[in-house]
């Protein structure tokens, strides 16, 4: 039905009707046509609605009025909105004669028309006006006669055309004046029937609830405004109208229940494939005006009509939504009568109207300019459309047996609809005409073309329209169709991609449908069980845990039972992997540690860990071992682990069990389960990326495990070797215990970070066989210490060293398990004491004078100290002094202990070096043993206190270190007063109370329990070429030196003899000088000039030889009395010229000491008589 | 008044897309793939509605029907961007968008009456506050509340109460 167009009639006389000229104005009228920009302004409506373009049929009146009219409301545009009469004369007495009664007789037939407006044209030529406008001013021109005689009220609807032959048809100005009177008549004519029409349809839709009224009816009466509208061009208003009509009909429809409409539907033999947007191919109108139209027919029909303006209008997405939105509504109404409906009929029907409506939409988009969104949604909308016809297609399938009843194929099935999928019993004995249908209920192949191509036409109409969620559901369509067909490895490689696609946002719901296909068909297919089944069973186990996961396993009644033998097939095919396996991060299984304190085990090395593992699945799973890593400070890593058989849904509390576990704080570092060949790990302690966009994982706090210590564990410790010697290279001891085990074999490896080298190679222990880094004990007896020392590289640079241990031991209960131990010590390397020696050579004798302070803040307690020649024969006679009164010298950094001691020997000897033997001990180790020692024989007789033997002893040290006051009573008298200890009640504060009264009151004098260290300290025997002892003696008889009698009084100013001795001695020479007879020497007497006046050779040689006594003598002068110190005398020997290879001075050492040193000398005043002269004064 | 509708499937999605919670009434157990389909695919949909709504500075939550699979789906966005997506049973007659606001309003109200429980946060870390995704991780067991708002929602529209939907959203006030 096309729209009907507005009508112009044209009346004029017959004869001019006839004329060529008529037929040139007509072909000029008609060019000028469409109308453009009409602006139809209407009382009823608020906006002034604008045609763009209007169509106008111009017709003679005599052919029109020999149309027929019919009673039914038709449009307002069928009758003529103007009549137009022209009139072709020049000469007003024409007009006056003939002319005017014409056009009074047209006058009067057209004024009698409703809704009609009347425009009479008068032609004329240009000449005309030239000649008769100009020159007859005066008079009156016919069309102003025209204007007096026929217009009327303030209207002109007479137009003037200026018309030449020759003229411009184009020439727009020419027609201005009548086109603008033709708008304006057919808008004015329109707008009379529009009001008119409106008003009858708003009397009609008042009488709604009066008996007798009739929707049909009502709906021809105000279809027809839509369809004025329509031939306006007014599509926007023709589509409101529809509207209106469709809102109203469902009013209607819920209120009368549709008692005019014979049926629901009527089916007849072609409706199922006809195309729904054509509302021609029934005769509607007709069927609505007899009142026999069924709903089904009325509502395509309006849909249809609808569109079709929609159309116009270029709104190609809406009609394809409204199709969309009234085939599925529609289809669902038509399920309840579906039992009267032919075969298929709405699958048919539904089918061959979406693609339909496809290709319409298509149609009315060709040439339409859309925007990139307008493409996208029409495609979206487009593909709605195929995926509404794929939907029939599962429905058919389903019932014919093309396709298997269950998702996704029933997901077509509306929802509360029967659900057999069998053909539904149908009373009526029509037939669907569809072709591609009933070819594809027929073949079976044919079918699943159709199919196929349907889903992939959606697919790819999805894909441009960038929905790609609805593309990825139609792929899993297909796959599910290659299942059904046996294409079973097209579908696993679709059902096996599919997965990713869902699992990134947590889709695990269609995620796990996804992987359970490809499980299922994995298994159909009887394809190997192999690494990809196995990671595709991990992925759908992990989907299927989470919470949304088990939501679409309908297909399998007792998922419980399904997974339980999935989980048992994947242990079968982890016993038959052919390499190792490994998952990160599944959460079907997880592992902590709820409580982080490790045990000790009881009969063996190791500590025993509680750790939780949380089995998701609600079977049991089989497991071979759980295994939990800790790290511990400097890369330290423990492994604890269990076998176990299986796993049983939810908590599993195992023992994990670690046989080399060093004590300290871990944390927990990594957990793995391992089902024969495959494990599963996860990461505990997150070292994440810096730069993790990850943020909202959730970022725990480590979870620490402490591992305690077991006393009775295989244990190494290091200390300095209780006997250290200087010179020899340095030494570790390590004290290898072995606690309860009977070690079979243990390496020991020490490492220092500093770089301090351990000479393994050189340790000595007993029955040890010594690596190149390692050395290796072997049958060590439990509870049994070894002592090994090993020697080191030079470590005197660093106060301590830190060494780093490890062992590896088995032992003879165990000898399968290989225990490593990794232990960090830290061990003092720096002597406690400083040593200080100074020499004093006495002619034959050598006195030498230790001073040793102590360098740290502790008080050293010295037990000995000693000086031994090397060798027994060597000659050396060396005697100590020391009080033999006290056995412990205590000394302080402030208070340095000094030992003397004196040296004979035997001239010439080469002479090994001295060792000085130091027996010590810091006093904070003797005082921890004395604690340990009471603590131990207090704790003796009380087992119940056993426990308490480090808290009692930890308790006492801290009391000590507090307060320093005990320390010199201590060190006087032995008495150890603990200060500062609260009273506590309990055992142990009783056990406490009597250890200090004990500590307090030694039991006897003995000598405090506990180690001593010593220290060997390797000293040389000085060497000195010459030893001279400088003499200078007063004599009392300068002419007999050698008188012995006392000295004569002396006095100052009194010339006193001295003599002076120097007697050398070169028995301290080297041995490789003991040659040399004599040394060339010089005296010096000592200047001291306010005592002194020295006269004679104050300065000299002299040839010094072994044992010889050089003599000179000397007068002094005592300057004052008093006790004087005579004049020191320095000795020194000259250099032996080039006497060496190298021809250079040799200076022999040389040392002098003053004989008389000591001696002092008694100078009186000088005696006699001193006379003063007094001046009295006077005279 | 306007025909009772009826909800078949209700879901609600972070706005990172992940599924929050996916409820289903009344309905055969085969179609609970359909419904977790129409939930994952009208996230398409709704995409091109914000994109309009976008162009369009519009800040209506309200997204309309989305599109009409056998059943009309609807969506919604809270001003948070949980999207709230329904499966209205088809119905031959005219849907006024103010019943279909009026479920959705109850909805979301249940929403966030679910996650006001501070209770939620127990075990979350305090870093990310303001994410609401850690919360309402799929199907979360702690979820048990809002599982069964949603559900009185369904009840509700299968219409065994009369005016079941003024009971709830008068609530909401």
């Amino acid at each position: 039905m096309t729209a009907q167009r507005v009508t112009i009639t044209y009346s004029a006389p017959p004869a001019f009707l006839a004329t060529d000229h008529w037929k040139q104005v007509y072909a000029a009228l008609l060019s000028q046509l469409p109308l453009r920009n009409l602006h139809w302004k209407s009382a009823t409506r608020p906006n002034i609605r604008t045609i763009q373009e209007l169509d106008v049929n111009l017709v003679s009146a005599e052919a029109k009025q020999t149309e027929h009219t019919s009673q039914i409301p038709q449009t307002v545009l069928e009758k003529p909105l103007l009549s137009a009469y022209i009139v072709v004369c020049d000469d007003t007495e024409t007009y006056r004669n003939t002319v005017k009664k014409q056009i009074k007789e047209w006058h009067s037939t057209v004024t009698q028309r409703k809704n009609m407006e009347w425009l009479i044209i008068h032609i004329v030529r240009p000449d005309a006006i030239a000649t008769s406008g100009r020159m007859f001013q005066m008079k009156a021109s016919v069309l102003d006669k025209i204007k007096a005689d026929f217009n009327v009220e303030k209207r002109d609807r007479c137009v003037e055309l200026v018309w030449a032959y020759d003229s411009d048809y184009e020439n727009p100005t020419a027609w201005a004046d009548l086109i603008g009177k033709l708008k304006d008549g057919i808008l004015c004519a329109f707008d009379a029937a529009v009001a008119q029409r409106e008003e009858e349809v708003k009397r009609s839709e008042g009488q709604r609830q009066m008996p007798g009224w009739n929707f049909c009816t009502f709906f021809i009466l105000k279809e027809s405004l839509a369809n004025s509208y329509e031939g306006m061009n007014l599509y926007e208003d023709a589509l409101d109208t529809y509207n209106e009509l469709e809102i109203l009909f469902f009013q209607v429809l819920r209120e009368k229940n549709l008692s005019w409409f014979g049926t629901l539907i009527n089916p007849a033999p072609k409706d199922d494939s006809l195309p729904l947007l054509s509302h021609s191919k029934k005769p509607y109108r007709d069927l609505i005006l007899a009142n026999t139209i069924s709903v089904f027919d009325f509502r395509t029909y309006l849909l249809a009509r609808q569109c079709s303006i929609l159309g116009y209008l270029g709104h190609v997405v809406e009609i394809a939504r409204k199709a969309v939105a009234f085939l599925s509504a529609f289809g669902r109404r038509l399920r309840d009568i579906e039992e009267i409906l032919p075969t298929h009929f709405i699958e048919s029907w539904t089918y061959s109207s979406a693609l339909s409506v496809v290709e319409q939409c298509d149609a009315w988009a060709t040439g339409l300019e859309m925007n990139k969104a307008t493409i996208a949604s029409f495609n979206a909308v487009k593909g709605e459309l195929v995926e509404l016809a794929r939907h029939q297609l599962d429905i058919i399938g389903i019932s014919v047996g093309h396709l298997p009843n269950r998702p996704p194929f029933s997901m077509a099935f509306p929802s509360n609809s029967r659900r057999d999928g069998g053909t539904p019993a149908t009373s009526s004995t029509q037939r669907i005409s569809k072709s591609e249908i009933l070819m594809a209920l027929e073949d079976k192949n044919a079918f699943y073309k159709v199919y196929i191509g349907i889903t992939n036409r959606a697919i790819e109409l999805y894909a441009t329209a960038g929905r790609r969620k609805f593309a990825l559901k139609m792929h899993g369509d297909l796959a599910a169709l290659d299942v059904h067909r046996g294409r079973l490895s097209e579908a696993l490689q679709t059902f096996t991609s599919l997965p990713a696609h869902y699992a990134p946002h947590g889709w695990t719901s269609l995620e796990s449908y996804m992987l359970f296909q490809a499980l299922g068909i994995h298994t159909a297919a009887e394809k190997p069980r192999d690494r990809e089944w196995i990671f595709i069973l991990l992925d759908f186990l992990k989907a299927y845990v989470q919470d949304l996961g088990k939501e679409l396993l309908m297909n399998t009644e007792d998922h419980i039972e399904y997974v339980t033998s999935l989980v048992q097939a994947l242990h079968e095919a982890t016993q038959e992997a052919e390499s190792d396996l490994s998952h990160h991060d599944h959460p079907a299984i997880s592992v902590s540690v709820p409580n982080g304190q490790a045990r000790t085990a009881d009969n063996r090395d190791g500590a025993l860990l509680e750790v939780q593992v949380t089995n998701a699945l609600p079977c049991d799973v089989p497991a071979d071992e759980v295994i939990i890593n800790l790290t511990g400070r400097d890369g330290a890593k423990l492994t604890f682990l269990e076998n176990v058989k299986s796993l049983k849904p939810g908590k599993n509390a195992i023992t994990l069990f670690c046989h080399s576990a060093t004590p300290g704080i871990y944390s927990l570092h990594s957990s793995q389960v391992r089902m024969s060949r495959l494990s599963l790990h996860w990461l505990h302690s997150s070292t994440p990326p810096p730069s993790s966009s990850s943020a909202s994982r959730s970022k725990k706090p480590p979870t620490l495990v402490s591992i305690p210590r077991d006393i009775r564990a295989l244990d190494v410790r290091l200390r300095q070797p209780r006997r250290m010697e200087l010179g020899t290279p340095a030494r570790i001891v390590v004290a290898f215990n072995t606690g309860r085990n009977h070690v079979t074999r243990a390496s020991v490896k020490l490492s220092a970070p500093s770089g301090v080298e351990f000479r393994h190679n050189e340790a000595t222990l007993i029955d040890s066989e010594a690596g190149e880094d390692t050395f290796v004990l072997s049958d060590v007896e439990a509870d049994k210490t070894v002592y090994v020392s090993v020697p080191h590289s030079d470590a005197s640079a660093f106060h301590a060293m830190r060494v780093n241990i490890t062992v590896e031991y088995t032992t003879l209960v165990e000898p399968d398990v290989n225990r490593s131990l990794t232990l960090v010590r830290v061990v003092l390397t720096s002597l406690p004491l400083a040593i200080n020696v100074e020499d004093f050579f006495r002619g034959t004798r050598l006195f030498t004078r230790f001073t040793l302070s102590s360098t740290s803040h502790q008080h050293i307690r010295l037990k000995s100290t000693e000086l031994r020649a090397t060798r027994d024969d060597d000659g050396l006679k060396i005697a100590k002094a020391m009080p033999r009164s006290r056995t412990v010298t205590t000394i302080t950094p402030e208070q340095p202990g000094k030992f003397l001691f004196q040296l004979d020997s035997a001239r010439g000897q080469d002479r090994e070096p001295l060792k000085l033997h130091i027996i010590y001990r810091v006093l904070r180790e003797e005082v921890e043993s004395v604690i340990e020692s009471a603590v131990d024989s207090s704790l003796s007789e009380s087992v119940s206190l056993q426990q308490y033997r480090a808290e009692l002893i930890d308790t006492l040290v801290q009391a000590l270190e507090k307060d320093a006051s005990w320390v010199n009573r201590y060190e006087a008298t032995g008495e150890l007063i603990v200060p500062g200890i609260p009273v506590q009640d309990g055992e142990v504060g009783e056990a406490l109370a009597h250890l200090i009264e004990t500590l307090a009151n030694p039991s006897s004098n003995q000598e405090p329990s506990g180690e001593w260290r010593e220290i060997i300290i390797p000293v040389d025997v000085p060497q000195m070429h010459i030893v001279a002892a400088a003499r200078l003696r007063v004599l009392s008889n300068p002419f007999n030196p050698d008188a012995v009698e006392s000295l004569p009084p002396l006095f100052a100013g009194q010339p006193i003899s001295a003599l002076l001795t120097i007697k050398a001695s070169f028995h301290w020479a080297p041995a490789e000088d003991v040659e040399k007879r004599s040394y060339r020497m010089r005296y010096d007497i000592e200047e001291r000039t306010k005592d002194w006046l020295v006269s004679g050779q104050k300065t000299g040689e002299f040839i010094a030889e072994d044992d010889r006594t050089f003599t000179t003598s000397v007068t002094l002068i005592a300057l004052h009395h008093g006790h004087l110190i005579l004049p020191k005398v320095s000795v020194a020997a000259l250099p032996i010229p080039g006497e060496g290879r190298m021809k250079a001075p040799l200076i022999p050492s040389c040392e002098t000491y003053q004989a008389h040193g000591a001696e002092a000398i008694l100078v009186l005043p000088r005696g006699g008589r001193s006379t003063f002269v007094v001046n009295m004064g006077g005279e | 008044m306007a025909p009772q509708l009826r909800l078949n499937a209700v879901a609600f999605v972070s706005p990172q897309n992940h599924p929050i919670l996916i409820r289903t009434f009344e309905q055969p157990r085969q179609d609970e793939l359909k419904y977790h389909y129409i939930a994952h695919t009208s996230l398409d949909v709704i995409d091109e509605r914000i994109q309009a709504a976008t162009a369009s500075k519009s800040t209506d939550c309200y997204l309309g029907l989305l599109y009409v699979e056998d059943v009309a789906v609807y969506g919604y966005m809270t001003p948070l961007k949980v999207k709230i997506i329904i499966a209205l049973e088809l119905s031959d007659s005219i849907v006024r968008d103010a019943d279909v606001v009026a479920i959705f309003k109850a909805l979301h109200t249940a929403y966030r009456r679910s996650v006001a429980n501070p209770f939620l946060r127990l075990n979350v870390p305090t870093e990310n506050v303001t994410d609401h995704s850690i919360l309402v991780s799929a199907g979360n067991s702690r979820w048990q509340a809002f599982r069964k708002r949603v559900d009185e929602i369904g009840r509700a529209s299968y219409g065994f109460v009369p005016s079941p939907l003024f009971l709830v959203t008068s609530k909401i006030q």
